[in-house]
């Protein structure tokens, strides 16, 4: 069910976080074992379960560096589906570009996974129902949501690592935008602008939280993102349970300061942990990945100093 | 046969619901948007509905979804009025009925103005100052997606596209005014070099990229303007691109534009049955509709020239 029902928890009294950095060259190297390992340290309650990957297909993507890599999207499939989930399905509603196909197609999506009809959902034209918000951080109170990810049993956000020049970073929480589907709302979601971009991440991860987070940071983008920036090679992935820890984690690597990042901030109330010492890192050290990302000048001060 | 009959016109035919709308995938709820581009699509096949009951039953089903305020909802159960009110005109107009029902929609757009340029943004405009992060001028309004949030370039594509055919029952005045201010919209928002995105030519300095769908609804509902420049150098872009898309809709879509201003693209039919056997269209009504639209012959629906008669 991916409705949460549980306490929103506030910070102090969640246990620690774990948050996984695992080091991957490029998209060439064996993914899927990679992400076996990374996946065993959390041991994701999936066996038997519907399984809905989230990823970030944002733009047509002629260098890909705009959309979440098909190679890792292909590579969490198979190791979900070993860990034992029933069904593993793509679903994305894409904000910008409504030919949802067009884009596949630019990304060679096909290739990685076999035929798009029964693994793949444009969410944008998914069937909805009303749901109420769980917070009130915006103004908007319901929203209509696509089935599929109503109906999902584990829900997995696998953004790609980038500046975002409305919201500073886009990463696993703020990738949740697209599940909101433009048949009600419109290409771009323009009521999610209008209620407040923080406000409706923050909305929207409390009433439909992610129950798993992969960040695609082997190459990411920095500046003017999510669309019109240029390529990072940070040689990263970065997974987890709690994506507030795996966005903060994702931000440091990206030498930003999580605290400053509004809706992190915020999120990080009643959502999940972004203070190091609550977050245990596993696998590579930060330092090890560390990339500075170049942020457009009205972010400039999220950096870390 | 041809893809139109063996392909496209059971597609649709077969897809509708029991209530007489379609869902965006066969037999999933039915919703306003799928239900008019599959009217207007099997409204401009060769023997258009053998079955009368498809028009009727599709029709009624429109009428009944129809808001006490005269929009159509683009979900059901949502009670604010959308995007789609445009389209919902549209098809039902395509099919000479309903005058009334158009007439109240139209009404409605003349009076939905997006969310920018109210009293709230003008006076945080004024305390604030301007939003210098995008170039368009916010003062030229056109209709927005949802109630209340900014014009952009699809929604008023749409609206202009309806208003093209005005029942004579509505009075003009209120709609002229309109008009006029939502194609200087859309001039405005067009991207340097050609071609319109959902409507941010300009963030940050930064030259927006133009996409298919918003060119296609753009140059349509700019049809009237055909001798300008803007309109010219759009079809250019929309050319060279034409072919490069790996999007059915798109390519559909961008076919039907490029020959209603008499250019001559590529032909439809090779690369839709290409398109087809790769991922069945996805499934999606709206997309086989567009294809159905773009390979059968004109329909008046989209034209310029056409004015209402009725």
């Amino acid at each position: 069910m991916a409705l949460s029902t549980n306490p929103l928890m506030p910070s102090y009294s969640r246990p620690p976080s774990r948050v996984a950095i695992l080091r991957a060259a490029d998209y060439g190297v064996d993914l899927a074992r990679l992400l076996d390992e990374g996946l065993r340290e959390f041991n994701p309650p999936v066996r038997g379960k519907t399984v809905l990957l989230k990823p970030n297909f944002v733009g047509l993507d002629p260098l890909g560096i705009i959309n979440t890599h098909p190679a890792v999207v292909a590579a969490a499939r198979e190791s979900f589906l070993r860990l034992g989930a029933a069904r593993v399905v793509i679903g994305e509603g894409s904000a910008l570009v409504r030919d949802t196909e067009a884009i596949v197609e630019a990304i060679k999506l096909r290739d990685f996974i076999g035929p798009l009809q029964s693994a793949f959902i444009d969410l944008n034209t998914d069937e909805v129902r009303p749901v109420k918000l769980r917070t009130r951080a915006s103004s908007l109170k319901e929203l209509h949501l696509p089935k599929s990810v109503l109906g999902a049993d584990f829900i997995v956000s696998l953004p790609k690592m980038k500046t975002h020049h409305w919201a500073g970073v886009t990463l696993s929480l703020k990738n949740m935008f697209g599940i909101v589907p433009g048949s009600c709302y419109g290409w771009p979601k323009n009521i999610l602008h209008w209620a407040g971009i923080t406000q409706c991440i923050l909305d929207l991860n409390s009433t439909v939280p992610s129950d798993f987070a992969i960040v695609d940071g082997i190459i990411g983008m920095e500046g003017d993102g999510p669309t019109q920036g240029n390529a990072k090679p940070c040689g990263a992935l970065v997974l987890g349970d709690d994506p507030v820890a795996v966005d903060a984690t994702c931000a440091r690597i990206m030498g930003l300061a999580p605290e400053r990042i509004d809706y992190l901030a915020k999120a990080a109330v009643m959502l999940g942990h972004l203070k190091e010492e609550k977050i245990a890192q596993i696998g590579e050290p930060i330092s090890s990945v560390r990339t500075p990302f170049e942020l457009i000048a009205s972010f400039r001060h999220l950096r870390a100093s | 046969m041809s893809f139109l009959e063996e392909v496209c016109k059971p597609f649709l035919e077969d897809s509708q619901n029991a209530d007489g709308g379609w869902g965006y995938h066969a037999h999933e709820e039915s919703r306003v948007e799928p239900t008019c581009w599959s009217l207007l699509a099997l409204a401009g096949l060769p023997n258009a509905f053998p079955h009368a009951s498809i028009r009727t039953r599709a029709c009624d089903w429109l009428l009944q979804n129809q808001l006490p305020d005269g929009s159509w909802p683009s979900a059901p159960g949502l009670t604010k009025s959308a995007w789609v009110t445009p389209l919902a005109c549209l098809a039902l107009r395509e099919q000479g009925t309903a005058t009334d029902s158009v007439s109240r929609g139209m009404l409605w757009l003349g009076d939905a103005w997006p969310g920018e340029g109210g009293w709230w943004w003008r006076l945080r405009t004024r305390l604030f100052g301007k939003d210098s992060t995008v170039r368009q001028n916010l003062s030229l309004r056109g209709w927005s997606w949802t109630k209340g949030t900014s014009s952009w370039v699809e929604p008023t594509s749409f609206a202009l596209l309806a208003l093209r055919h005005v029942p004579r029952t509505v009075k003009l005045t209120t709609l002229e005014p309109r008009r006029k201010l939502a194609e200087a919209m859309l001039l405005d928002r067009m991207c340097p070099g050609g071609g319109w995105n959902c409507g941010n030519p300009m963030v940050y300095g930064a030259a927006g990229q133009p996409l298919v769908g918003p060119t296609v609804w753009a140059l349509l509902a700019l049809g009237e303007e055909s001798a300008r420049p803007e309109v010219k150098q759009s079809l250019d872009w929309l050319e060279l691109e034409y072919g490069h898309n790996k999007g059915p809709g798109s390519l559909s879509l961008a076919h039907l534009c490029l020959e209603n201003f008499g250019r001559r693209p590529r032909e439809l039919e090779p690369e839709i049955v290409t398109l087809y056997a790769a991922n069945q269209f996805l499934g999606q009504v709206p997309v086989m509709a567009w294809a159905a639209i773009a390979l059968s012959p004109a329909r008046d629906w989209y034209r310029a020239s056409v004015k209402d008669s009725g």
